[in-house]
């Protein structure tokens, strides 16, 4: 046999083709490949079996909404039962009685098409609606307490580090542990009960609710200074909680990048402390933090809930204790998968600004040559 | 089992359990937040569960007594129906505690079974087990909570601990399989296994030894979010209200307007500072123990 | 006249144990554009000795005495007391350090470009297009590309061009003195051959004097002019290159000499000293490498021997055997281990 000359290789190479249907199985397997396509998979996954949880355990409540408004007729109009039934099974349009099955069907093709239906009690209200119409309170408490957390807690971990086993790093320390442990809730009743009632410092009555009354929502100075005197003891509450957190992680994430050798390389090189301190020490202890900001951030809207009822602050969280109480289970329903997607959202930004912010990951690593 | 030496500067031959805690003690004491954590532990569980043996319950209601001062006979102040404060708070943490405890106990035994075994079958298990935890994960619990709680409407302990370990599991459960991972590749697994001894042998008298520490500590955390999520739920008026507890004070103290008379600050406060010492009290004691089962921490 | 003269320096680390002395009583003097090598074995104080003369030592430890004198050409400085402000601009400018290229010298969220632009602006340099010129420069002075480099992050390149790029920002401000801490050691054989040759052909150019620190004797018999060898935190022996590897005169220099194995000798020439070196917390009264020194005597235990001089001119040993040592080895000029093989 002749032997093959690199030309013959090449030759080789060249009539090999790969059929249509196989390249594009390798499209599709390189897309699912990358993470992603795979995280956003695993979202959608999330979001079905959530609906459908709480579809079911929904269900499980006892007493059902047209019970609760027949009850309800009957005590405030004095109808009988009779008319009041009549009166009851009209107000709702989706047919209660149909078999579960039937309903969970018609659930998920909603859900598909991005309708999460009408509330049972005000009716041709749609849900979207009112959640939309309280998210934004909330997301504005929750947001800027976590906000002003980790911009107050990063700074006071840094200095804590950097001054350790000072007087100034012990109360820090101390206090940020302290006021981690105590449950939210705690915190915020015990603003309300000393600063509001025993020091008479704040109008707490005033400061109650979302707005004032009489106040149309808009961007004028007015209604924005109203907007913060009422949200200033929410977003206080959520900012004593969290701050501890983040003093905290800072500061042993700052200590630990302090031992690094490119710290004792860059004062070799003359850096001057400030540029050492926010480029090299800083920068790197950040780094784990931001991910778990945005993680907290997605978690703290479901633990809004009491904080909202304590302060009666109308926001998604006071929303759903009314739906509970009323039965509203098209309202539940959407309140509890917002609060989901929100927490799914937030761990996706989460993982994508850490491998934005770590040049060593998501990046073609490896070397070659000397 | 670890065995502890006893100090070598000791002439006096104590008996090994006394000498083991001694010694637990003292590494416990170089960090002060372990030692207070620990006395505060101490304090409510004997709060809890002896004083009531000693004080007498004090039920009657007095309407002429409402929302009094703190005096003598009453140290904290009444209640909205003229009951002692203080005495509602002896008697007030053995619900909370029991069910923490009971709470916490379930919730760390499903994570240890599933997380061995997610971590050790692997393959589908593992994929199954893994992809449950994450959904569980992924759901806001206090929400979840609110739900669960609203439909089950729990009236004893044992079906409200059931509850709160079920929104507590997922947690643990990562960590106990991340640790089971890393554990199965070491030498003393390889060594049981070539000995053929069994799975759950291998599990339950190899691995979890290992893991004591790391278990102890997180009975401990989730004892605090069993804490929190009682109070939390009980607040909201959720669960049916029966019997005596701190979260249960609280309820009615914020109901019946506690907040706006001077005179009922402790009824409020107490149940507060109740819930919040105990709870600081934990956190402490893990992060002591922390230090204390890290041996590259003692001397 | 010496660019940089040390008399007298001592560090110790303040430990619960009691203070470790690390390097006591060290003196040397570095004549301009010469290559001084610093050789012990872990532990030495060599390191603690290097990372002191910029005084960059961490916080634990302490300058219990001594003095640095440098001499810029205008001035002469001493070390020791420079303000924090003086000794940043003293630091690379006058004296730069080339660290072992582990990845951890360098910031690993921004980019070799940025590690130059902020070298060059903490002294000074604020033009950008100056500094990346120079910074071009050095790089193909350290035969690299700058265009693959410069964009790169530090975990993308190969411990060779790390160290490579650490050696060209050290060139960076035109220092007088580098000093280099074990440049070659986390390298592989031919990375080795390839940074030697750079660093001898860089020292022709730019005729920078050099310290550097090693365990490695043959690096040091490449590129040394003068040898100090250190012993528990002292400096046993002083001698140009020659001397030190033909007519040691301390017998640790002899046992280090004699545990390197070469390629032409015979089977059984490789002798490891025995035992091992004191704890630096509690020293002994008299000479620290008495329980290990096959030439010990019953004096050598009375007190710690200053460096002596010997038979040849600009040598010293702290050893009061030293004729002995002398008589055994002689002065041919051939390796050691042949002489005592």
């Amino acid at each position: 046999m002749a032997t093959m000359t690199p030309a013959d290789a090449t030759l080789q190479v060249h009539t090999f083709r790969r059929s249509p249907l196989s390249r594009a199985r390798g499209h599709v397997g390189a897309l699912w490949r990358r993470p992603l396509t795979q995280a956003i998979a695993k979202a959608v996954l999330t979001i079905y079996v959530t609906s459908t949880i709480t579809f079911f355990l929904i269900r499980l409540m006892p007493g059902s909404p047209v019970e609760l408004k027949i009850d309800e007729l009957m005590q405030n109009g004095q109808m009988s039962y009779a008319d009041a039934a009549a009166a009851a099974s009209g107000l709702f349009d989706i047919d209660l009685n149909a078999p579960v099955g039937q309903q969970y069907l018609e659930y998920l093709a909603n859900l598909a098409r991005a309708d999460l239906g009408n509330s049972f009690l005000s009716q041709g209200t749609s849900v979207t609606s009112i959640v939309l119409a309280v998210l934004p309170w909330t997301l504005f408490a929750v947001g800027t307490g976590l906000l002003l957390s980790f911009v107050c807690g990063i700074g006071l971990g840094l200095v804590a580090a950097y001054r350790r086993n000072s007087p100034l790093d012990h109360v820090v320390s101390t206090a940020g542990s302290v006021i981690s442990s105590v449950p939210a809730y705690l915190i915020a009743l015990l603003i309300l009960l000393i600063f509001g009632i025993q020091l008479r410092w704040l109008p707490i009555t005033q400061m109650r609710g979302a707005f004032s009354p009489g106040m149309t929502p808009g961007f004028s100075p007015a209604f924005l200074g109203d907007l913060f005197f009422h949200a200033a003891l929410p977003i206080s509450v959520f900012f004593l909680t969290h701050i501890g957190l983040w003093i905290l992680s800072m500061r042993s994430a700052t200590l630990a990048a302090l031992e690094e050798d490119h710290v004792t390389v860059a004062r070799a090189r003359g850096l001057s402390d400030g540029r050492i301190t926010t480029a090299y020490v800083g920068r790197n202890a950040v780094l784990p933090l931001v991910s778990q900001f945005a993680i907290a951030a997605g978690a703290v809207v479901g633990g809004a809930v009491i904080i909202e009822q304590i302060f009666v602050y109308q926001g998604v969280g006071l929303r759903l204790v009314k739906a509970v109480d009323q039965r509203d289970y098209p309202v539940m329903q959407g309140i509890i998968l917002m609060t989901t997607v929100a927490v799914i959202v937030a761990n996706l930004v989460a993982d994508l600004l850490y491998s934005r912010l770590d040049p060593r990951i998501g990046r073609a690593g490896g070397a070659s040559g000397t | 089992m670890t065995t502890i030496a006893a100090p070598a500067r000791r002439e006096l031959a104590l008996p090994g359990p006394v000498s083991a805690v001694i010694e637990f003690l003292r590494v416990l004491s170089r960090k002060p937040v372990g030692l207070a954590g620990l006395f505060g532990v101490v304090f409510f569980l004997a709060l809890a569960y002896l004083a009531p043996l000693v004080v007498p319950l004090q039920d009657r209601v007095d309407v002429t007594a409402i929302y009094s001062a703190p005096s003598f006979g009453h140290p904290l102040g009444t209640d909205y129906q003229g009951r002692d404060v203080l005495n509602q708070i002896v008697y007030g943490g053995q619900d909370i505690i029991t069910t923490a405890i009971l709470a916490a106990l379930f919730s760390t035994l499903i994570a240890i079974t599933f997380g061995a075994i997610a971590a050790t079958l692997g393959g589908r298990a593992d994929v199954l087990i893994l992809a449950i935890t994450d959904v569980a994960l992924t759901i806001p619990q206090l929400v979840l909570l609110i739900v669960i709680a609203a439909i089950f409407r729990p009236t004893s302990f044992i079906s409200l601990a059931i509850i709160l370990a079920l929104l507590q599991w997922p947690a643990l459960l990562r960590q106990i399989r991340a640790q089971v991972l890393s554990l199965k590749e070491r030498d003393f697994v390889e060594a049981a296994r070539s000995l053929d001894l069994g799975l759950l042998h291998i599990v339950f008298r190899e691995m979890l030894p290992n893991m004591r520490s790391y278990i102890a500590i997180n009975f401990i955390i989730a004892m605090t979010y069993a804490i929190y999520a009682q109070a939390a739920i009980m607040f909201l008026g959720l669960v049916p209200l029966s019997g005596k507890s701190w979260a249960i004070m609280l309820y009615f103290a914020y109901n019946q307007g506690a907040l706006f008379f001077k005179d009922s600050f402790f009824y409020l406060m107490g149940p507060i500072m109740a819930i919040a010492l105990f709870q600081l009290s934990l956190v402490w004691l893990a992060s002591g123990l922390e230090d204390v089962f890290n041996p590259r921490l003692r001397s | 006249m010496p660019i940089l003269s040390v008399r007298g320096l001592s560090i110790e680390y303040r430990t619960r144990r009691g203070p470790i002395h690390a390097v006591r009583d060290v003196s040397f003097d570095l004549e301009q554009g010469e290559t001084l090598a610093i050789i012990g074995e872990s532990g030495s104080g060599k390191t603690t000795l290097a990372v002191g003369l910029v005084r960059l030592s961490p916080r634990s430890a302490r300058i219990t005495g001594g003095q640095i004198v440098y001499d810029s050409g205008r001035e002469r400085v001493a070390v020791l007391e420079l303000d924090s402000e003086e000794l940043r601009r003293f630091r690379w400018a006058e004296c730069a350090m080339v660290f072992q290229a582990a990845l951890s010298a360098f910031n690993p969220v921004i980019t070799i470009w940025e590690h130059f632009f902020d070298t060059g602006r903490a002294h000074g340099m604020h033009d950008r297009h100056r500094v990346h010129d120079r910074a071009r420069e050095l790089l193909h002075l350290v035969h690299l590309d700058p265009d693959r480099i410069l964009s790169a992050y530090a975990h993308e390149l190969s411990g060779g061009m790390r160290q490579r790029v650490l050696i060209a920002m050290a060139l960076l401000l035109d220092p007088r003195i580098v000093i280099l801490d074990e440049p070659t050691t986390a390298l592989d054989i031919l990375t080795q051959r390839a940074i030697i040759d750079l660093l001898r052909e860089l020292r022709r150019k730019l005729h920078f004097a050099t310290i550097f620190i090693s365990h490695d004797l043959s690096m040091a018999a490449e590129l040394a002019d003068r040898m100090l060898t250190m012993y528990a935190g002292r400096i046993v022996e002083r001698a140009g290159v020659d001397d030190l590897f033909y007519r040691p005169r301390h017998p640790y220099s002899i046992g280090l000499l004699r545990a390197v194995p070469r390629v032409s000798g015979a089977l059984g020439s490789v002798a490891s000293i025995p035992g091992s070196p004191p704890d630096l917390i509690r020293l002994p009264r008299g000479c620290t490498y008495y329980p290990r020194c096959p030439f010990h005597v019953d004096d050598c235990r009375e007190s710690d021997p200053p460096l002596l001089p010997v038979d040849t001119p600009g040598h010293e040993a702290a050893c009061i055997r030293w004729e002995a040592v002398a008589a055994r080895i002689g002065s041919a000029a051939k390796p050691v281990a042949e002489k005592l093989a």
